[in-house]
């Protein structure tokens, strides 16, 4: 049987720079991710924290760092009781020029079976990742209230 | 074990009735979808196409299965490509208001296991519906990464995204 995994995959109007760019630069986070920081100096085995609001959320190791066409990192929940006992997971960000487009798609796996974190991210990404998207495209985000994501643990 | 299905979910700028109204008209689908475009008078029972710009490839038949605008729609779906071995599966969009958007959530399901549908689905429907996002909040399109190899002689499909 499969492992379980997330699978996430959009096409934005943009380039692999520049979506380079807003996935690890927090100017950028901070506006689509939940007012999210991703703090990391990018570097294979260099540490990453997610912190929102000030406060940390995940942390992880940076694992792969192609500059502009393949991004990885372990990211292991460190901040609701219940999913901070869950494993560290990992997760892939593989870009990949067509054009004028660039075709994003996001891998997290390592997962448990039956934990919540698998169930929490899988609301979380494409909420993320389509604010992202639309601040790439218009220049806008769109702010999706974490709350109405109805994640476990989180609020 | 629980049957296999394509569930994609996708947040867009906009209100249920724009979004509808672009899953509904033939138009606007030409347009985000790479010159194929939808066709039924949308009602219950009644026949839905999607006319294939590309014409050595049969259009995809099916049935309107649900029409609630603008909530939920629902058609069968039979490529006629070999794929679904000429059996329907079924397309389900269900649009939620969140305050200043719209929750798309789309569901491709009822093919049969080990069929070849999900893994066509799977590519098809993201770039659909990143391409319906697209034009519904700012009006352009994306263009198909497998169109590029052979050009679409009409100018409205793949030229529409440039």
């Amino acid at each position: 049987m499969s492992k379980p995994e997330f699978v996430y995959i959009t096409y934005i109007g943009t380039t692999p720079e520049k979506l380079w760019e807003a996935l690890t630069s927090s100017e950028f986070t901070r506006r689509y991710w939940f007012n999210t920081d991703v703090r990391s100096d990018w570097k294979v085995g260099s540490a990453i924290a997610l912190v929102m609001d000030g406060k940390t959320t995940d942390v992880g190791e940076i694992l792969e760092a192609d500059r502009p066409r393949r991004l990885s990192y372990t990211f292991k929940h460190v901040s609701d009781e219940e999913l901070k006992q869950e494993p560290a997971s990992k997760v892939v960000f593989a870009l990949e020029p067509h054009g004028k487009v660039v075709k994003l798609t996001l891998t997290h796996e390592g997962f448990v079976e039956g934990g919540k974190m698998l169930d929490g991210i899988s609301k979380g990404w494409p909420a993320i990742l389509a604010s992202l998207k639309s601040l790439l495209e218009s220049g806008t985000a769109v702010a999706i209230p974490l709350a109405a994501l109805g994640i476990e643990g989180i609020e | 074990m629980s049957k296999p299905e394509f569930v994609y979910v996708i947040y867009i700028a906009s209100t249920p009735e724009k979004v509808f109204e672009a899953l509904t008209d033939a138009e606007a689908s030409k347009l985000y979808w790479h010159g194929n475009s939808v066709d039924s008078n949308w009602k219950v029972g009644s026949a839905f196409a999607l006319r294939l710009a590309r014409q050595e490839k049969q259009d995809i038949t099916g049935e309107v299965l649900e029409y609630d605008p603008p909530r939920r729609l629902a058609y069968s779906f039979c490529a006629h490509d070999g794929s679904d071995g000429g059996r329907p599966s079924r397309a389900t969009f269900e649009l939620e208001r969140q305050r200043d958007q719209v929750k798309l959530t789309m569901i491709h399901d009822q093919f049969e296991p080990g069929s070849d549908v999900l893994e066509k689905v799977s590519k098809g429907w993201p770039l659909i519906l990143s391409s319906l996002k697209s034009y519904v909040e700012c009006g352009k399109v994306l263009y198909a990464p497998w169109y590029e190899e052979r050009p679409l002689a009409t100018k409205n499909a793949a030229g529409a995204a440039r």
